[in-house]
């Protein structure tokens, strides 16, 4: 039994603490930290319309539990400003270890913030996860204004670059698991079998339909096929509490990967919902390896760069 | 040292946002959270916290999650009414949105009325749309402040 546990237990510390590429973490850090600064950016305008609602609106949650009262607009202009400046800095990695720390504290206030006036929304959480987890790893040794500044001999693979990498993984499936307890903790064998699913969908709609708002007319139609279902939250509750699978090599992560995202565009489909971070397929990047991306697109750049020269040559 | 330092920050990592799930409160909060998304059995009548504009001759016109919340999501509208509904502070709210619609200048609606809609959600879609139930919380004219409460 101990020794299972060992060679268990082994098996995974050599996998966890597998060396990785710089790069992979590299590209993390400039997808994740992209994809939060333009979603800050977009964001921008129904943040400080909501900081302008009456003081009763105001529920705050998680890191602002403590707050009396609505800060002032001029504030929440001016930390939005000022977590995009520090955005835009860990993207290009100009003094990551400052930057870095101060985006992922910023984006996670501000998106606090957000959630602090009587709706918890969920499009943003697993963005902030993953920040905090870039924020202290080397994730600027290479591809950054850092790397060039110190003009350090070119750093290749590593321990320290492929366990932040892997915990951002396991943080990415955690995710859904918990989603998948919620659904067995509330609605149990029911949620699966019975209409939880189908009514769900005919609410949201309905409700989006009576607020004015963009609702799914595919949605809409499926509400009068009963029996199409119990298929479809079985396959929700596969994915979620599936979602470790991921964590496998080779063809076991490519479907489960597929699955996750499959399953974000047919809630697009049926709810006209966008979890954007993961249709975007950033959130899912710590799972394959994103270096590639950034191969490629160097590889393009040089590609255009050579003809350049020569025609001015 | 490494090594260990990699666990204690991994291990603290996924158990802190794993809590969630193991606090006797399912709060929800952010960005630690339970996910309970779609998860509840809502069953087929919805009651939807609304408000809604009220023409001359007393038609119902829809307005948009702007003017009742202040944001463009539909689901903060929905949540801004069920809290004040909550909080009884509907007639506070009908004058707060009655405000926004008088700037933005929708002639045609001369009340707002706080209300609680009760559908049967699948009827509707089979096209049954009256409600099975109509709770209103607040009335108030457009363009003055709250003149009464229920």
């Amino acid at each position: 039994m101990i020794t299972a546990i060992r060679g268990t237990f082994h098996r995974f510390d050599t996998r966890f603490m597998e060396a990785a590429p710089a790069r992979r973490l590299a590209t993390l850090r400039i997808l994740v930290g992209l994809f939060a600064t333009v979603f800050l950016v977009v964001r921008s305008s129904y943040l400080f319309s909501i900081s302008g609602l009456p003081a009763a609106r105001f529920e705050p949650v998680g890191l602002l539990g403590w707050l009396g009262e609505p800060l002032p607009v001029w504030l929440v202009k001016c930390a939005l400003a000022f977590a995009v400046a520090c955005g835009c800095a860990s993207v290009v990695g100009w003094r990551y270890r400052v930057t870095g720390p101060l985006f992922a504290l910023g984006f996670l206030l501000l998106t606090t913030y957000d959630n602090s006036w009587q709706q918890v929304a969920h499009t943003e959480n697993l963005a902030a996860l993953h920040l905090a987890v870039l924020a202290f790893a080397p994730a600027a040794d290479a591809l950054s204004l850092d790397a060039r500044r110190w003009s350090r001999p070119a750093v290749g693979l590593g321990a320290r670059y492929g366990w932040p990498v892997r915990l951002m993984s396991i943080i990415t499936v955690t995710t859904y698991v918990i989603a998948g307890i919620a659904k067995e903790r509330n609605g149990g064998l029911h949620w699966i079998t019975g209409d939880v699913l189908r009514n769900q969908i005919a609410t949201d709609n309905l409700h989006k339909i009576l607020l004015g708002d963009t609702y799914s007319p595919l949605g809409a139609r499926l509400v009068a096929h009963a029996w199409l279902f119990p298929p479809m939250a079985l396959a929700t509750m596969v994915v979620e509490l599936g979602a470790p699978l991921a964590l496998l090599r080779g063809k076991v992560r490519a479907v489960m990967v597929s699955a996750m995202w499959c399953f974000h565009v047919a809630i697009v489909g049926v709810m006209a919902i966008f979890f954007v971070y993961p249709l975007t397929f950033v959130a899912y990047a710590s799972l394959l390896r994103p270096e590639r991306l950034a191969d490629a697109i160097e590889a393009r750049v040089r590609g255009r760069r050579i003809p350049a020269m020569s025609n001015s040559a | 040292m490494r090594r260990g330092w990699a666990y204690i920050v991994s291990i603290s990592a996924v158990a802190v946002v794993f809590s969630p799930v193991l606090r006797p409160s399912q709060r929800d909060s952010f960005p630690l959270s339970t996910y309970p998304m779609f998860s509840d059995d809502l069953g087929r009548e919805s009651a939807l916290a609304t408000a809604v504009g009220i023409t001359g001759d007393e038609q119902v016109r829809r307005l948009s999650p702007e003017l009742i919340s202040g944001g463009y999501e539909p689901v903060r509208a929905y949540a801004t009414v069920e809290a004040s509904i909550a909080n009884g502070d509907t007639a506070a709210l009908c004058g707060e949105i009655a405000e926004r619609t008088a700037k933005s200048r929708s002639n045609e609606i001369v009340a707002i009325e706080v209300v609680t809609e009760v559908h049967d959600v699948v009827a509707w879609f089979e096209g049954d749309k009256e409600p099975a139930q109509r709770i209103v919380h607040a009335r108030c004219p457009v363009n003055a402040s709250p003149v009464e409460a229920r």
